[in-house]
């Protein structure tokens, strides 16, 4: 059900972590992954469309996470677009900040291909579900 | 699966060595400019970043000892302890650390290092500053620190929330480090808080405000689709395996303008003729722009060298009770990937040098009416074709006559040379080896090794060090380095019937002397150019082929070569013309003291050797001969 066509956008400022995470969603099946270095060139990039996912580092220079998830949130083109955040453990307060933000859910580093598949599949199943 | 593995790690690797490179200097910086939230946040990052990758890669060392520093760091960032000196060095204590399990990691030597003292030691020193400051009230466990900031006042959407839906807070903030119970936990969350979302619109406005207010730089930054530029990571060796075609190319290229000369010579007649010379000519102008682009790529900015040196700088000084300051300028000159591996080891021991020889402690200095602060000073520009590196301290400055003394009783030379002995080429003493001018080599510059190691190393990279030097005012190192190091202008030149390329960076210029100008002043010839006196010298004696007839022209080629402030003529017996050449290295013959630098294939397919004039200029002109 669901969609490995999908494009997928991984933004992070650290190449070997946008490299795992891609490895990762290969694993799942997912073909169509493009990466970011930081929230305002992800923001450039979404804003291109064709997007229908994004996993994204919380902690990056220029634009972190955050910042980049409430543009998206307050983007009418863009406000409905998963968003898949990605979190070391000792930020969990911050979650909290995250989800008023409208993220769709979190993950903490370090993670496995199948946490991040029950992840992202949770997160399309309540998408579907409210459509 | 394996291999991309593999590759995955050298990335994490290299990148994490980048990393760290990058905030090395701003541990420094920090310190001296106190606590600057921005420097923070990097430093914070950097840690973070490595730390979350290695988790995934299994590096679970490195993982604790990121931990560990990170800790500090956050504290340092909220604001809740303040930078001590011990916290500092411990910090960088952690930095090295990191630098040596990357190290195991890229040596593949299964080194395990025991990283508990240290993690010990970063725990403890986050505690003392903890229980110093007193601000928080829970010390015992870092890791549970993150609770308390609700009641914190400071991120206000939080305690708002706490009023609105307290589950929020109970479920997902006081949540013990386990991995995977509370990741369900924020799920519900999520959902709940996304029904309640009406409710929490006004913290939402409030928020945005709160931006709107902060520096207006953030949104219009983000608004404009920044154009990132696009990296790719490519392993070097095929760099370098591109760089080592465009060469060949350029000597297929020199081949060809010679035969489409000769064709064009031969058959002016023939259209055709013509037609070659155009392709040949356009693909003389590809083969330049090809040149070029290809050297750009192994192109990087020098402060990848340089961010270490703030570091190394407050580590030698504080050894030493010096109070050092350290200027850079134009670190973001670009040089060639060698420059950027092999500068490093001269230029820190310059640095050493410097400040362990040079600045002088603070008591000295004030009595001598200078700031008590030692300031050293790193410039670095391009002239021209060279990349120029200056180096320069306000310390005493070199004294010439004991360089003197001291070369004479190690025995480098004698009593009769030091009387002949320029300033300059006293200074220049000090690049012997088994020179060194403190009699007990400290701590930190003696290692064994002297200020020869500057020299070769710079050799290694064609270039050359000049060092200016003034009582009481300080001592500069000039290093100049030629931009590319493959391929380089050389004057073809011809001696008893051989010829030879000259690199043409150094020759000021080239004349037609009459033999009768030349003279003998104490068995050495020179000539007199524009009434100054040049030491002369014949090439076929200088590389030892011997005469060939040549002493029964009239006339003379000179090539002026000026390096650094020095300069002296080669005698030769034909200048050939102007040709780009290809360092090739030739195994088996001694660079060091046969003024060979490497060989080149010409225009016309010849092997011919490549003469290194700054091996010249130092084995020639450091002691003029009697």
């Amino acid at each position: 059900m669901t969609d490995l066509k999908m494009k997928i956008l991984v933004v992070d400022d650290f190449s070997t972590m946008r490299r795992i995470v891609k490895n990762l969603l290969r694993q799942l099946g997912y073909e169509n992954i493009e990466e970011a270095e930081d929230g305002a060139q992800a923001y450039s990039k979404l804003k291109n469309g064709g997007y229908g996912f994004v996993v994204s580092d919380w902690n990056m220079p220029n634009m972190d996470g955050l910042e980049m998830l409430k543009k998206v949130r307050s983007d009418p083109e863009l406000k409905d677009l998963p968003i898949l955040m990605v979190t070391a453990e000792a930020e969990k307060e911050k979650v909290i900040t995250a989800i008023q933000a409208g993220v769709n859910n979190y993950i903490v580093k370090p993670f496995t291909g199948e946490i991040l598949k029950e992840k992202m599949d949770k997160i399309l199943e309540r998408l579907q579900a409210t459509k | 699966m394996n291999d991309e593995m593999e590759e995955i790690i050298l990335e994490f690797i290299t990148e994490a060595e980048e990393s760290l490179d990058k905030i090395e200097p701003s541990f420094v910086e920090l310190e001296q400019k106190g606590e600057d939230k921005e420097l923070l946040n990097n430093i914070f990052r950097s840690m973070h970043t490595i730390k979350g990758a290695a988790g995934f890669l299994g590096f679970q060392s490195i993982v604790d000892v990121a931990h560990s520093s990170e800790n500090i760091m956050k504290k340092l960032r909220e604001g809740e302890i303040s930078l001590s000196k011990p916290q500092m060095d411990v910090i960088l204590k952690s930095v090295d650390m990191l630098r040596l399990l990357l190290g195991h990691l890229k040596e593949k030597d299964g080194v395990e290092e025991n990283v508990a003292p240290l993690v010990q030691e970063l725990g403890d020193a986050l505690k003392a500053s903890i229980s110093g400051s007193g601000k928080v009230k829970d010390p015992v466990n870092p890791n549970a620190a993150a609770a308390p900031e609700v009641k914190n006042p400071k991120p206000a959407p939080v305690v708002e929330t706490a009023k609105h839906n307290p589950e929020v807070i109970s479920q997902a903030a006081p949540e013990p480090v386990k991995i995977t119970e509370p990741l369900k936990a924020p799920e519900d969350a999520a959902h709940k808080t996304a029904e309640a979302a009406k409710p929490s619109a006004e913290i939402h406005d409030a928020e945005q405000k709160q931006h709107e207010a902060a520096p207006e730089s953030r949104d219009p930054a983000s608004q404009k689709p920044k154009e990132t530029a696009q990296n790719l990571r490519v392993d070097v060796n095929r760099i370098d395996k591109v760089m080592d075609l465009a060469g060949e190319v350029v000597l297929v290229r020199n081949r060809l303008l010679n035969i489409s000369n000769y064709f064009d010579f031969k058959y002016a007649e023939d259209p055709m003729a013509e037609i070659l010379m155009e392709t040949v000519s356009f693909l003389d102008r590809v083969t330049s722009d090809m040149q070029l682009a290809v050297m750009k790529i192994r192109m990087q900015p020098i402060q990848k060298v340089f961010s270490k040196f703030p570091r190394l700088v407050r580590d030698i000084s504080a050894n030493v009770q010096k109070d050092v300051e350290l200027q850079i300028f134009g670190e973001g000159t670009e040089v060639d990937k060698t420059v950027i591996e092999h500068i490093g080891d001269p230029m820190t021991h310059i640095l050493r040098n410097s400040i362990d020889h040079g600045i002088e402690s603070a008591e000295e200095r004030v009595a001598k009416g200078k700031p008590s602060k030692g300031k050293i000073v790193i410039k670095t520009y391009q002239k021209g074709t060279q990349i120029v590196i200056e180096i320069t301290d306000d310390g005493k400055g070199m004294d010439v006559n004991r360089l003197k003394k001291k070369a004479i009783e190690k025995g480098l030379i004698t009593e009769d040379e030091a009387q002949k002995m320029t300033e300059e080429a006293a200074v220049d003493l000090i690049f012997l080896p088994g020179f060194s001018t403190k009699e007990v080599a400290t701590e930190l510059s003696g290692r064994g090794v002297g200020m020869d190691v500057v020299k070769t190393n710079i050799s290694l990279l064609n270039g050359y060090v000049e060092v200016t030097t003034q009582k009481d005012i300080g001592t500069s190192f000039k290093i100049s380095i030629p931009l590319t190091l493959a391929i380089i202008q050389a004057l073809m030149v011809e001696v008893g019937g051989a010829k030879y390329a000259i690199p043409l960076s150094p020759i000021e210029e080239t004349l037609k002397v009459a033999k009768k100008d030349i003279k003998d002043i104490t068995g050495q010839n020179v000539i007199v150019i524009r009434d100054k006196v040049c030491p002369l010298f014949e090439l076929n004696s200088l590389i030892g082929i011997g005469s060939n007839g040549s002493g029964d022209l009239d006339y003379k080629y000179l090539i002026v070569i000026a390096i650094g402030d020095k300069k002296f003529c080669i005698a030769v017996d034909k200048l050939v013309g102007q040709e780009e050449v290809v360092i090739k290295t030739v195994d088996g013959v001694d660079t060091t003291s046969s003024f060979i630098l490497g060989a080149t294939i010409t225009g016309d397919g010849k092997v011919v050797f490549i003469l290194d004039v700054a091996s010249m200029s130092r084995n020639l002109l450091g002691i003029t001969k009697g």
